[in-house]
């Protein structure tokens, strides 16, 4: 991997230079708590503490909402909405968020891969940055807190500026492009790396693997924890909305009143809500709120193959962003008791 | 294309409802049968489907109701006030005469005066349209799949769903703010939220037995707030959800 080192004071720069790849979007501060990724004119404005964004980094490649296509219903014929996607730089995505993409990758450009999806994929320009993990973050235990892949750069902080893996054709372009910027890494680069990298460790709130909880929580899906915890459900979905790998989307034909026309659209949905576990004849395979709130409980912790991890990328947000203070970490632990590695 | 033939009518409310669906541009095939609001001409008559705004709050209004089910093929309850009694319904469980005097005096009104109840206590409705009022797109999608010979999928989930599609901070997470948009049913696209306002809940608790009045009750008494405020907030727009006061006062056991 190529290494290179940028300093604080042409930090400024090289967000500017970003923009020169496409329209830059990065974390801001958006209410006394919470933070989300917007089109930033001001650089200045960009938040680099912010741990964790309300609308996860999903939000650019499966959009809350859009139209599939166009359908003229009196020539009973369709027509796919693909738009051209201009290239967009995507700042300061930590290590679980970079995973995350990378599963819905698995998901979305499988054997049938999603052509809007892909698109956006294509154009989007990914810029990782380190942190520092607070009491909701366990992606030590999922083995998500480095990535190898799925950057054009990733940065790491020093106490000077960063250290920059690059980590694709299109990173390398930026460094090569802007060589102004950069400058070698030297060994107490290496050093303080490695520092922030120990520190960064020891700030997780527990530690061993989570790589057998999704049998465990099969063993224990009788308990009365799980009766508790779904009494306190509301039911509302903040989990999975706010969830990086939450996926599931309906789809929905709206016509026109004049009857000629009509749209596909496609929305975030959750299994959390009834109607994603309805189906034709009105059997619906999650009838009560226990069951979809295990449901989730099971499908986050379920294997993704490809990566040999979770589906649950431990970034805690679905705690965090939780109005029924339900929480998720806390709860895979109480199940896990008995367990000390 | 076979026009189709709407009645709309108006029991006991505001008539905001069919104020905003007369505000809509409606195309040619669809043809007004009966639109007391807009003309004075036409009586109840056969239409394939019938919007009814307002709650049942008269004896008149209920036998109206009745001829209205009679002639429609698909009847459609518009608003809270029919689909949940509406502001309105919020004195369910007193006694009406005391009400009544309370607000009338002794002045003699004639007319066979209830409280306001959904219309669903007294016919059969085929499909709610829920809001207060509703939402123009929402009005526009029954019309259409109507008009086609189909039907509109309701809703039953909560205006949680919008506020997060639209990446509204959550205010109740936030500020501890009493919002009532996960026992709500969406539609609104988190209207309140964006103005970092709360929801008052005015769309009607969610269909299908999933408004979790106990359990946002048992939130919001965690963020400290007392039973009766809670309770006052819940049974604005809920308080003829089936046992809205039982699972609120679970929660208080
Ligand atoms: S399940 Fe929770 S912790 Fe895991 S990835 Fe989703 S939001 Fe993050
Ligand atoms: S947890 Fe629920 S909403 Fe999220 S991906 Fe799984 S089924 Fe879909
Ligand atoms: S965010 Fe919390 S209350 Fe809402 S559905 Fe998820 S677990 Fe339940
Ligand atoms: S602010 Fe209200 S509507 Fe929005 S997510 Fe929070 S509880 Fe739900
Ligand atoms: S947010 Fe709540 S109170 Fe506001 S319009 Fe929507 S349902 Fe009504």
């Amino acid at each position: 991997m190529r290494y290179v080192k940028i300093y604080n004071e042409k930090m400024q720069e090289f967000l500017e230079r970003l923009k020169n790849y496409g329209k830059l979007y990065a974390p801001v501060k958006i209410s006394d708590k919470f933070y989300d990724r917007k089109e930033i004119d001001d650089v200045k404005k960009i938040s680099f503490d912010c741990l964790r964004t309300i609308m996860p980094a999903k939000k650019f490649f499966i959009p809350p909402y859009e139209e599939l296509f166009e359908i003229d219903i009196e020539n009973a014929d369709y027509k796919e909405k693909i738009e051209e996607t201009e290239p967009f730089v995507l700042f300061g995505l930590h290590a679980c968020e970079i995973v995350a993409l990378r599963i819905l990758d698995g998901v979305y450009l499988d054997e049938f891969p999603d052509i809007y999806y892909a698109n956006r994929r294509k154009a989007g320009i990914i810029i990782g940055l380190s942190c520092l993990p607070d009491e909701y973050c366990f992606c030590n235990l999922t083995r998500t807190d480095f990535v190898d892949i799925g950057f054009e750069l990733f940065l790491h902080e020093l106490p000077d500026g960063y250290l920059i893996r690059v980590g694709s054709p299109k990173g390398h372009k930026i460094v090569d492009e802007n060589p102004d910027l950069f400058s070698e890494v030297k060994k107490e680069d290496i050093d303080a790396f490695k520092m922030f990298e120990e520190k960064r460790q020891k700030l997780f709130k527990y530690y061993g693997s989570f790589d057998n909880i999704r049998y465990i929580l099969e063993l224990t899906m009788k308990d009365k924890i799980w009766d508790e915890e779904a009494e306190k459900c509301l039911g509302c979905g903040n989990c999975t909305m706010t969830c990086p790998t939450c996926r599931c989307y309906d789809v929905q034909d709206i016509p026109d009143i004049d009857g000629k026309h009509a749209k596909r659209i496609r929305f975030w949905d959750s299994c959390q809500f009834r109607s994603h576990g309805l189906v034709a004849g009105g059997h619906n395979f999650r009838p009560t709120k226990k069951d979809r709130f295990l449901n989730r409980y099971i499908c986050k912790n379920a294997y993704f193959y490809p990566l040999g991890t979770s589906y649950c990328v431990g970034c805690g947000n679905c705690t965090y962003f939780c109005p029924a203070n339900i929480n998720f970490l806390e709860n895979l632990i109480e199940i896990r008791r008995g367990i000390n590695a | 294309m076979k026009k189709l033939k709407i009645g709309v009518h108006g029991l006991t409310s505001c008539y905001g409802c069919q104020l905003k669906m007369a505000s809509l541009k409606l195309a040619e095939n669809i043809e007004i049968v009966y639109w007391n609001m807009l003309s004075s001409k036409g009586e109840i008559g056969k239409v394939d489907v019938a919007f009814v705004e307002g709650s049942v709050s008269t004896g008149e209004d209920e036998e109206e109701l009745k001829k209205i089910r009679e002639n429609a093929d698909i009847l459609v309850a518009m608003g809270t006030c029919a689909t949940h009694g509406g502001v309105q319904g919020v004195i369910f469980g007193e006694d009406y005469k005391k009400c009544f005097k309370e607000i009338y005096g002794d002045n003699n009104i004639e007319f066979d005066g209830r409280i306001g109840e959904p219309i669903k206590k007294y016919v059969k409705v085929d499909y709610n349209l829920p809001g207060c009022p509703p939402e123009e797109d929402e009005i526009l999608y029954y019309l259409a799949t109507f008009a086609l010979g189909s039907y509109p999928e309701e809703k039953d989930y909560p205006v949680c769903a919008e506020c997060r599609r639209n990446g509204y901070p959550c205010i109740l997470i936030e500020k501890n703010k009493p919002c009532l948009g996960p026992l709500t049913v969406a539609g609104c696209k988190a209207r309140c939220l964006k103005y970092g306002i709360e929801c008052t809940g005015c769309r009607g608790p969610l269909p299908h037995n999933i408004a979790w009045f106990d359990s946002l009750a048992r939130t919001f008494k965690e963020r400290g707030m007392s039973k009766e405020f809670i309770k006052s907030k819940m049974e604005i727009f809920g308080k003829q959800y089936e046992n809205m006061e039982e699972l609120i006062n679970k929660v208080f056991e």
